[in-house]
């Protein structure tokens, strides 16, 4: 109870590496709830993955002489750069693909993950320096999150927020209903550029704060669990989200009581919140039947 | 009722993916017409409805709309939608609406009022509440209609309404649409691998055969022999 109340006190050391998580966890169902409704969950895995490669290879860039932001600090930046260029690419590659209705969808994801996989690791070893901070910069460093990085997430994932929120009805009308979408007028093309640069947005700032675990598990385990107890978009989106943010809260606790890897620690208090609720389902249908 | 042509096709060519489906299609649809759309699995029934709405675009020829661009309410295969969204079919229903609010708009409550009126028409609004994947097929094709209701359509086009719903539910959203035709006079366009339930409800049928079509009254095209005829031609 006392490290509770310390953690919560505004004077708390790792506050900003607190308020960054919960806010992360908070965002990620947000834009996850779409993923797993559009029946994309793999893309969840692919593409944090892909943000990883794109972390390691600026960082290669940087390491051999490529500078992209000279006379500053520019490792963050550029690691940033590499991630959002890596995931938008991947995003127009898999659209493009999608829209010509070549071959299996999954199959494609998972060819791209496996390459971003291989391309991280191989990044990575060709890189003569700071081999071990970029792994750590991989795995996500959240608690080492600098003030600017704070506010940098804040503001990245307040206005994604914003945008999923207030976009919420496209959204799910084009996902839903594609073709009754076009007979009203609706641009679909535009709207899925948008819901897919935003994911690819939440993904690339998510994977340099903590790490591709964590947000692959933010983007899908919430809305699994949501989805079982909600009826009603709005309902859904914000049971994921509040789902989220509690994980975030109740992992980082649990994180710094028992002295664990964060990620990790978030990822199974999120699962073990989805084997309670699909317990509950469980024992609640049975009543029902009974 | 208006005779005025609403939707014109001349010498269309219709396909999808770059694949030519039909060709050389000439076909008018009057203002306030029932329009039955036969023709075997893959003879380009639903290609055509698609071109028509704008889904599918015209590969070569012309789709004219001579008095005016229509505004569509479109029903479409049932199974084309997926049972993991978490909606209630209210919120299903008001997707209808979304046709008149610009990409930052709110949903207003003569929206919200417009679709519960489309729902009391189609005697689903009981439904309101429900989630829509855990509805019966009859039930999801009623809330469907309402939705394409809901978007106060001059042409009313339904894919395939009644496909894997059982007779008595398929009489009961005949009858529905029927009556709809001829409550608000609407255009009404539907494609159905039902022959029999079109008989005595569409004033005009198309049947579609050998990558082309023919039309004309239902009396004549849902006669005996032109069943026969065209069953024998692969028309069915």
């Amino acid at each position: 109870m006392t490290l509770l109340l310390e953690m919560l006190s505004p004077d708390f050391l790792l506050r900003h590496a607190l308020y960054a998580s919960v806010a992360i966890g908070f965002v990620c169902p947000l834009v996850g709830v779409y993923l797993v409704l559009r029946r994309l969950v793999f893309l969840g895995i692919a593409l944090p993955q892909i943000a990883a490669a794109g972390i390691a290879f600026a960082y290669l860039l940087h390491t051999v002489g490529v500078h992209l932001y000279p006379h500053q600090e520019e490792e963050q930046p550029m690691a940033l750069t590499g991630s959002i260029l890596f995931v938008v690419a991947a995003l127009i590659v898999l659209a493009t693909l999608e829209r010509r209705g070549r071959g299996m969808v999954e199959g494609r994801v998972g060819a791209i993950y496996a390459a971003a996989a291989a391309a991280s690791i191989l990044f990575v070893a060709a890189n003569p320096y700071g081999e071990s901070t970029l792994l750590s910069l991989l795995r996500g460093e959240v608690l080492g999150v600098s003030l600017s990085q704070f506010w940098g997430t804040i503001a990245v994932y307040g206005g994604i927020a914003a945008c999923v929120l207030v976009l919420q009805k496209e959204f799910t009308f084009v996902s839903f209903d594609r073709e009754m979408a076009m007979t009203l007028g609706k641009q679909v093309v535009a709207w899925d550029l948008c819901l897919y640069l935003i994911i690819g947005l939440a993904i690339a700032f998510g994977v340099m704060t903590v790490g591709p675990l964590l947000v692959f598990g933010f983007l899908v385990v919430p809305p699994l669990a949501a989805r079982q107890i909600t009826r009603g978009m709005w309902p859904f989106s914000l049971a994921a989200s509040g789902i989220g943010g509690a994980t975030a809260l109740i992992g980082f606790y649990l994180s710094l009581r028992w002295d664990l890897p964060l990620g990790p620690t978030d990822v199974a208090v999120a699962c073990v919140i989805l084997g309670l609720v699909t317990a509950g389902q469980v024992v609640s249908n049975w009543l029902r039947r009974v | 009722m208006s005779h005025s042509i609403l939707i014109r096709l001349s010498g269309a060519c219709l396909g999808h993916n770059g694949t030519l489906v039909l060709e050389g299609v000439d076909l008018q649809i009057a203002r306030g017409s029932f329009v039955g759309v036969l023709g075997a699995n893959g003879s380009g029934k639903s290609t055509i409805l698609k071109t028509i709405v704008g889904i599918l675009p015209v590969l070569r020829g012309q789709l004219e709309f001579p008095t005016g661009q229509p505004r569509f309410g479109y029903v479409p295969q049932r199974d084309t939608l997926d049972s993991a969204y978490p909606l209630t079919a209210f919120e299903v229903a008001l997707m209808g609406t979304y046709g008149k609010l610009g990409p930052l708009g709110f949903i207003q409550r003569a929206m919200r009022e417009r679709t519960m009126e489309a729902l009391a028409e189609v005697r689903a609004e009981g439904l309101a509440d429900r989630l829509f994947a855990e509805l019966s097929g009859g039930e999801r094709q009623r809330v469907l209609i309402a939705r394409a209701l809901a978007a106060d359509p001059d042409c009313l086009v339904l894919d395939e309404p009644v496909a894997g719903i059982d007779q008595a539910t398929v009489e009961v959203i005949m009858d529905l649409t029927s009556a709809l035709h001829q409550r608000r006079a609407m255009t009404v366009l539907m494609v159905s691998h039902h022959i029999l339930s079109l008989r005595g409800r569409a004033g005009e049928i198309v049947w579609i055969a050998d990558h082309g079509l023919i039309s004309g009254p239902a009396e004549l095209m849902l006669s005996k022999e032109k069943i026969e005829e065209m069953l024998m031609s692969g028309g069915g």
